[in-house]
């Protein structure tokens, strides 16, 4: 007896917790917005990246609807649904299917690159677009493309405005030898060292898969690379082993947490180097970074994903990001995020109508933006893949406590110093 | 007993037709959790191996699935094929912690070493992917294990959960499930009376193993990326424990009431603030509850609801 | 760190899962000494301790004591909810970036022939050694310390013979504590930290603690020195993304054929 009272109490409970999952709250708004889904790891290990990212997205939709929202669809407003992937690949899934029910029409997202896979199950499953402003890995939207081509799947709905991650590591063997040549300089041991995490090994393969390509005059140790496991505790036997390989160039792939092991390290065992220069990863460039490492991070050189200082709307916006962020730099994370909100706009603006996701779409893949904040190649379009062959890398420098883009020349705001002046 | 479990289960069957499609999400999760929690069950349970390594068997499972599924074999088959591998390991692990005498935390330890061991290693092979991880195409089609509408997930995910409750019910009732709980509550004596303990805690190991191998196709096929942290990774193998210990070890349903209860407070916890800017406040009151529960209802819920109901 | 855990198993047979994430509260308040009021890490050390002693007295007190005849699962998910708490409330107060101590001592190194010497690793190697010798003198001169000692071996004894068992594992949990926090404070400008590096110092401490021996001090301090030997000893031979690889392969084979680790004492 008391058995079946116990399941029938659990059956009730079951079906209660079901009707308020079922009616999941309700959004505030009481005008018809268009409600975009914003996912990104606000908590966990990549919560730093993911808050920005967050906050980014969030300031460009206000722009958006202060501007006067979809003009051509009545200046319809656009509304952020935001969801916390907490660093994990499985909760990218629950969190799009969650703002999907709730009314999102479009998604974004989600940074880490598992997730976004998640993601992109239910964007295809929902037909909803699926915009990624940032994650790198390049199946995200080849596996999409391939399985329209053979048949599989009708539509493809997700589409990247991000560098991949082969792209990065053409860019920066790119930025290298031009660097190199323009400073007069052919360095002979470069010592690539990384963070063994999805983010690391994705740049290296890149980087290395690339360097193998372009054959370039300056020589990259192929056979001795270092990596170590992230976030690490303790970097001094890897920097002393990249030092017995006698480098004159170190070009480190770190997390902001690795970073701040690295450079000291590099100093402290007295590495005699031209000077630092990153084929791309975070850790170098942001505010709170620099005033950890100080003189260390001087003069280092990376390669990233760059906002477009020359363009004076995005120094605004940087302003006003500094001011919300409590001080932190408009950056790639960030600024893709916002972009991306700017691109979906545009999209949404040239959209037949706004409850066709295949016209929506349809409009996606005839874009022509050049609006953004970021440093592009040209105007944002998408190619069959999906991705944005425009999204490009800039090379980066820290002078004077400040990072500065230095190359290529029409991007730059200051020279370039390589080598590095002696210690 | 028996209507009221079969009325249950009509009920469940029945729900994706009135729920939203975020809400079929949570029931998959539900169903899946409580699969491998019940997984867990039959050796960290009713035979008191507490296994704190066990997402390294769903991770083998995703992995072999998804590896064979890139040359090109359905993972219906595949899921197999990791089941086995992982009851491989499984029973690696539980020879070399069972034969050398591994009790209680010191077993712990080994599960959760050989867990990490899986972890580095599935990070620094680029044949498995490395960090990366592997990327599953979506292709949404059935023969691969894949599905258009997220409703046939969630009656896979039921099916799963049904499976192991009803191979951790067979357990229970017959002779293999009562050598297990003598053994749990006092191996010694058992070993006196001349029972292979041995023999039944690899058992146990075993069929623990393979089911968790299985969940960890079906979760490589939902989720389509496989990455070592997320897999392999501690926060998985807690995610598993948690819910038989709240729910109650050692019981038929305790893993599912502990999945009931917990996969919707993290959810509704995490949307709830996550949505307000209070970045981890959730997972504090995840952490509290934790706390709450061990304090006031140490053997689990479900035994204490039923001591509650006896009362009534 | 190790030291720590190890008494607070050894005393109470508590395993504490929340071990990491108290000590990246100890790197935290010295964090917060060093930039609200310019105090250095390695004088600041002492205050972090006392404030972790009270903190373990508390969660001692508070949330241990009720369960300590429970099965071990219950205490390992107590520690794992208190671990989720500290971790996310000091992502809440501290944010997710990743935090480091500037202190002058960590600048610098010497030059010792062709070897360099981090001197804020030398130092922390020092304070460790001393604050290791100053727990083991208290643990065995004095009368607290053999109290906590008795309690350790004999439970029941120890009741027998009036001693407020209750307090003496409050004591010893905090001590446990205070020893994290220390240690949190001396690493602080070594080690960059972010609430979840709680959990790598958790699995790291009981790795240490497993090798060393549960319950012995040596051996905790011995199993300390060993794995960070092993790890760069594997940084060195084979990649350096393998290092940790040695240290749980280390831990397997010490709990398969020496369980009580390399200064333990066989558990009854």
């Amino acid at each position: 007896m008391t058995t079946r009272l116990t399941r029938r109490t659990f059956l009730t409970t079951t079906v209660a917790g079901a009707a308020v999952v079922g009616f999941p709250l309700t959004p505030r708004a009481q005008a018809k917005t268009f409600k975009i889904g914003a996912v990104h790891p606000v908590t966990g290990p990549l919560a730093e990246p993911g808050q920005a990212c967050r906050l980014g997205a969030q300031m460009a939709v206000e722009a958006v609807n202060a501007a006067g929202g979809i003009k051509s669809k009545g200046g319809m407003k656009l509304e952020l649904i935001v969801g916390d992937t907490q660093t994990k690949p499985e909760n990218g899934r629950v969190e799009a299917e969650r703002v999907v029910t709730q009314g999102a029409q479009m998604l974004l997202g989600s940074f880490d690159s598992g997730s976004t896979a998640a993601m992109v199950s239910v964007a295809q499953q929902r037909r909803v677009p699926f915009l990624v402003d940032i994650a790198a890995a390049d199946p995200i939207t080849a596996n999409v493309a391939k399985s329209v081509k053979e048949g599989q799947q009708k539509v493809q709905y997700v589409y990247r405005n991000f560098p991949t991650g082969s792209s990065f590591g053409r860019k920066a063997v790119q930025y290298f030898t031009e660097i190199f040549a323009e400073a007069k300089v052919t360095p002979k041991r470069v010592v690539l060292m990384y963070c063994n995490d999805l983010f690391g090994q994705n740049q290296s393969r890149g980087f290395l898969a690339a360097y193998k390509a372009a054959k370039p005059a300056w020589t990259l140790l192929e056979e001795d690379v270092i990596a170590w496991p992230e976030p690490p505790s303790d970097l001094s036997t890897e920097v002393s082993k990249a030092k017995s390989l006698k480098p004159d160039v170190i070009a480190p792939i770190t997390r902001p947490a690795s970073a701040q092991l690295l450079l000291p390290e590099i100093r402290k065992q007295r590495l005699d180097i031209l000077g630092i220069v990153g084929p791309g990863s975070p850790g170098f460039y942001e505010a709170g970074q620099i005033a950890i490492l100080k003189e260390d991070v001087e003069y280092a050189m990376v390669s990233n994903p760059w906002a477009n200082f020359k363009n004076p709307k995005t120094n605004q916006v940087a302003e006003e990001y500094k001011k919300r962020s409590n001080g932190k730099t408009f950056d790639t994370n960030s600024g893709y995020s916002y972009d991306a909100i700017l691109v979906a706009a545009d999209v949404l603006e040239r959209a037949a109508s706004l409850d066709d996701p295949d016209g929506i779409v349809e409009a996606l893949r005839k874009t022509s933006f050049g609006g953004g904040l970021m440093q592009y190649a040209g105007p944002v379009v998408f190619n069959e893949l999906g991705d944005n062959p425009n999204a490009v890398t800039t090379m980066t420098q820290i002078l004077g406590q400040k990072a500065v883009a230095v190359w290529p020349k029409e991007a730059a705001l200051q020279k370039f110093v390589f080598p590095r002046p002696k210690a | 007993m028996k209507w009221a479990t079969g009325l249950a289960v009509a009920v469940l069957l029945a729900l994706p037709a009135v729920l939203s499609g975020y809400a079929v999400t949570i029931f998959v999760l539900i169903f899946f959790y409580a699969f491998l929690a019940q997984a867990w069950n039959i050796v960290g349970g009713y035979a008191g191996q507490l296994s704190a390594g066990h997402a390294a068997f769903v991770g083998i499972g995703g992995y072999t699935a998804a590896l064979l599924f890139e040359r090109g074999v359905t993972p219906w088959i595949g899921m197999f094929v990791g089941g086995a591998l992982a009851a491989v390991l499984g029973a690696i692990v539980g020879y070399l912690g069972f034969r050398f005498g591994l009790r209680g935390f010191y077993f712990v330890l080994l599960t959760v070493a050989f867990a990490e061991i899986c972890r580095i290693l599935a990070t620094n092979i680029d044949a498995v992917g490395g960090a990366v991880g592997l990327y599953i195409t979506f292709t949404g089609n059935p023969r691969q294990f894949q599905f258009q509408d997220q409703r046939a997930y969630y009656y896979i995910a039921l099916v799963l959960m049904l499976l192991a409750t009803g191979v951790a019910a067979l357990i229970e009732r017959r002779r293999f499930g009562i050598y297990l709980t003598a053994i749990r509550e006092d191996e010694t004596a058992c070993e006196a009376l001349g029972v292979d303990v041995l023999r039944y805690k690899l058992l146990a190991m075993i069929v623990s193993s393979f089911l968790a191998g299985l969940g960890g196709t079906f979760y490589a096929f939902q989720n389509f990326s496989l990455q070592p942290g997320a897999v392999f990774g501690i926060p998985l193998s807690v995610e598993i424990v948690i819910r038989p210990i709240i729910g109650g070890a050692g019981t038929l349903l305790g893993p599912i009431l502990g999945s009931f209860i917990l996969t919707p407070l993290g959810e509704l916890s995490r949307s709830y603030f996550g949505q307000s800017g209070l970045h981890g406040a959730h997972l504090i009151v995840y952490g509290v509850l934790l706390v709450t529960v061990v304090l006031f209802m140490p053997q689990g819920a479900y035994p204490f609801l039923k001591q509650l109901f006896k009362r009534a | 760190m190790a030291v720590g855990l190890t008494l607070i198993f050894g005393v109470m047979r508590v395993v504490n899962f929340a071990h990491g994430d108290m000590m990246v509260w100890g790197m935290y308040l010295a964090f917060v000494f060093a930039t609200r009021l310019g105090v250095d890490p390695y004088l600041s050390f002492p205050v972090c301790a006392a404030a972790l002693f009270l903190l373990g007295v508390v969660v001692q007190r508070g949330l241990v004591d009720p369960i300590i005849a429970a099965p071990h699962e219950m205490q390992i998910l107590l520690m794992l909810g208190v671990a989720l708490v500290l971790e996310n409330t000091a992502l809440l107060v501290f944010g997710p970036e990743p935090a480091r101590v500037r202190s002058p001592l960590a600048r610098l190194t010497w030059d010792v022939g062709p070897l360099y010497v981090d001197v804020a690793r030398l130092v922390t190697f020092a304070v460790a050694v001393v604050l290791t010798l100053a727990l083991s003198l208290f643990l065995f001169r004095t009368d607290l310390g053999r109290l906590i000692r008795a309690s350790a071996d004999n439970h029941y004894g120890a009741l027998v013979i009036g001693a407020d068992v209750r307090r003496i594992y409050a004591t010893a949990f905090g001590i446990g504590a205070a020893c994290v926090g220390a240690a949190g404070a001396l690493v602080s400008p070594i080690l960059p930290f972010q609430p979840p590096t709680g959990l790598s110092l958790s699995v790291t401490s009981f790795n240490i603690v497993i090798i060393g021996g549960m319950g012995s001090l040596v051996g905790a301090f011995i199993g300390g020195l060993l794995v960070s030997v092993a790890e760069s000893l594997g940084a060195v031979f084979l990649r350096p993304s393998l290092k940790e690889l040695f240290s749980f392969s280390l831990l397997i084979i010490i709990l398969l054929f020496r369980p009580a680790g390399l200064f333990g004492k066989r558990q009854s």
